[in-house]
């Protein structure tokens, strides 16, 4: 589903000079699957994920990134939306004067034109919104605020799971999720994640800690360094990492 | 008058809109352009002008009442002065509309508003441009009033300025002992076209709330200028004054000049001011480009969002929605 080869990128700066950071990655998420990505800080991580979903300031040098057997590097950000990829952010934006509700239906409906589906209809969209609200025990009237302006950071990582229940995209990317989260916080996030896995669909899940993958079991876990992934393995390598640290995987690589 | 006489840039009030230079090419040789509030040259102007000017004339608000006037290319300017009787609540809507028409191109209004103690003035002023965008026009609006205030009174004004070759707007405001002041604007400065507004408020007397917030926006080409002055004088003690203006410099070759200025000589007072002219926050449009949204149309709604802040609560849903709608006309999000 999603298949990433030899794929280099570095960050470019507005100020100041390139730095390449992702050196030669290959990664294979076959539809159906939960991969988790491991790995210390400056590790490449986050640049992954902005580089995957389009963002600007972001350049690929070399390699290749298809979705679905379709090249995603040329593809706008809000294509690659539409084409089903969604990104569940480290840090959420905070959106002045746009409410969430107003927000997330623009979102969807944008999606829907760009793939010449017809607009979600005012009372679809309500019942959508209820039912996934439920599930992330979210107060209604939460969705009535500007987005995530004066919302804790549990309340911002519930909203973006909410948005990713409401635009039900095929391929997810969690990008730190976990942190700001408390336990409780966290066990409804996960439930909400894992109401989505399914055949059709792939996650990418980023993490520093294993106790996210106690609620989202990944199939497979892969240990990125220095801008590529230096060792694969089943969900043992989550628990192995936990007990033991990133540094028998870092010398020499 | 003559066209020498008009301000220039070699004016400080009038450094970012020079008028002299804007009038260069109008039949007309001469406009009231004296300092805001001089009797003199309003009344010199109006003559030349050929227009009516009402030195005495006085309209007094009938409680609860809406007075309603618009103007637009070829209507001759409008002077006059208003009272706002005591304990009554008035409701001015002042519409300019800005058609393109080769008419008569100068728009000047001058008003003299009193506001008796306990009263309360919302006044509205509505600056449309109509000409098609990215069309220079030769209209030049020039509006000012100026408001004097009783103890207690309440003043809430907010201004749409969609610009002209030059538009200035102009309020200046003498608050009386325990005065709120609500000073909102909101400016569209779209190619070619310029938009000043300019502000100062006196707190002479204890006690007095001003609030002021303009938000504003500049395409490539568009010139907008805020220039606010918050006047404390020894006797406005217990002065609490904010003056926030932010501008959106939409695209490169956007033009924005502010200019806000505090002059305090009170002791015991609160004044605080925000002064922002900046891009669009980059990662924001990239959040929602994320979700599905495109670039366009991520841009015009963290725009529009920007600018309706400044859009307050008191006007009511009709002149609300009057106002969002010209926005989302300026922002192309409506056919």
């Amino acid at each position: 589903m999603l298949e990433l080869t030899n794929l280099r990128a570095r960050v470019v700066p507005e100020d100041g000079p390139a730095r390449e950071i992702l050196k030669g990655l290959s990664l294979s998420v076959p539809a159906g699957e939960v991969h988790a990505i491991m790995g210390p800080n400056g590790s490449g991580k986050s640049t992954l994920s902005y580089v995957l979903t389009g963002k600007h300031g972001y350049e690929v040098t070399d390699g290749t990134a298809t979705f679905e057997g379709e090249d995603l590097l040329g593809l706008e950000p809000e294509i690659r939306a539409a084409r089903g990829l969604f990104l569940s952010f480290q840090y959420p934006m905070e959106i002045a004067g746009v409410p969430v509700m107003t927000f997330v239906r623009a979102a969807m409906n944008s999606q829907r034109k760009t793939r010449g589906e017809p607009e979600v209809s005012a009372p679809e969209f309500l019942k959508l919104s209820k039912v996934a609200a439920a599930k992330l025990r979210i107060d209604p009237e939460m969705l009535k605020r500007p987005l995530n302006v004066g919302f804790s950071g549990g309340e911002k990582k519930r909203l973006e799971i909410y948005q990713m229940l409401m635009l039900e995209p095929r391929f997810m990317i969690l990008d730190e999720t976990d942190s700001g989260l408390d336990i409780d916080a966290l066990k409804v996030v996960a439930e909400g994640v894992n109401a989505l896995r399914g055949a059709g669909r792939g996650m990418l899940v980023i993490t520093h800690y294993q106790r996210l993958l106690d609620y989202i079991k990944p199939d497979r876990v892969h240990i990125l360094s220095a801008g590529r992934i230096v060792k694969s393995g089943g969900p043992d390598l989550a628990l192995e990492l936990e007990k033991s640290g990133y540094d028998q995987f870092l010398k020499g690589g | 008058m003559q066209l020498s006489d008009l301000p220039s840039r070699r004016t400080e009030a009038w450094k970012w809109s020079d008028l002299r230079a804007a009038m260069g090419g109008q039949e007309t040789t001469l406009i009231g352009a004296g300092p805001i509030g001089g009797e003199g040259p309003i009344a010199a102007f109006a003559e030349l002008m050929g227009d009516a000017y009402a030195a005495g004339a006085q309209v007094i608000a009938a409680p609860g009442e809406a007075l309603i006037s618009s103007m637009t290319e070829g209507d001759v300017g409008q002077y006059g002065s208003l009272v706002v009787k005591a304990g009554a609540t008035a409701l001015i809507v002042e519409r300019i509309a800005v058609s393109g028409s080769a008419l008569r191109r100068i728009l000047p209004t001058f008003a003299r508003i009193e506001v008796e103690p306990g009263a309360t003035l919302q006044r509205i002023v509505l600056q449309r441009n109509d000409v098609p965008f990215g069309q220079a026009g030769a209209t030049i609006v020039r509006k000012e009033a100026v408001v004097e205030r009783g103890a207690g009174a309440t003043v809430r004004e907010f201004v749409l300025g969609e610009g002209a070759k030059l538009a200035r707007i102009e309020v200046s405001v003498d608050a009386g002992e325990g005065a709120h002041v609500e000073l909102n604007g909101v400016y569209l400065a779209g190619a070619k076209r310029h938009v000043d507004f300019t502000s100062r408020v006196a707190h002479g007397a204890a006690g007095v709330k001003t609030q002021q917030l303009v938000r504003g926006v500049a395409r490539k080409g568009g010139r907008g200028i805020f220039q606010g002055k918050f006047l404390v004088a020894r006797t406005g003690q217990k002065t609490d004054a904010d003056m926030q203006h932010n501008a959106l410099l939409l695209e490169e070759g956007a033009e924005i000049f502010a200019k806000p200025e505090l002059e305090i000589y009170a002791d015991d007072v609160a004044c605080a001011h925000g002064n922002t002219a900046g891009q669009i926050n980059q990662d924001a449009i990239f959040y929602l480009r994320q979700r599905g949204i495109p670039l366009e149309e991520a841009q015009a709604m963290i725009t529009r969002a920007f600018l309706i802040e400044a859009v307050p609560e008191w006007m009511g849903e009709e002149l609300r929605g009057e106002i969002e709608a010209r926005i989302d006309r300026w922002l192309g999000t409506q056919a």
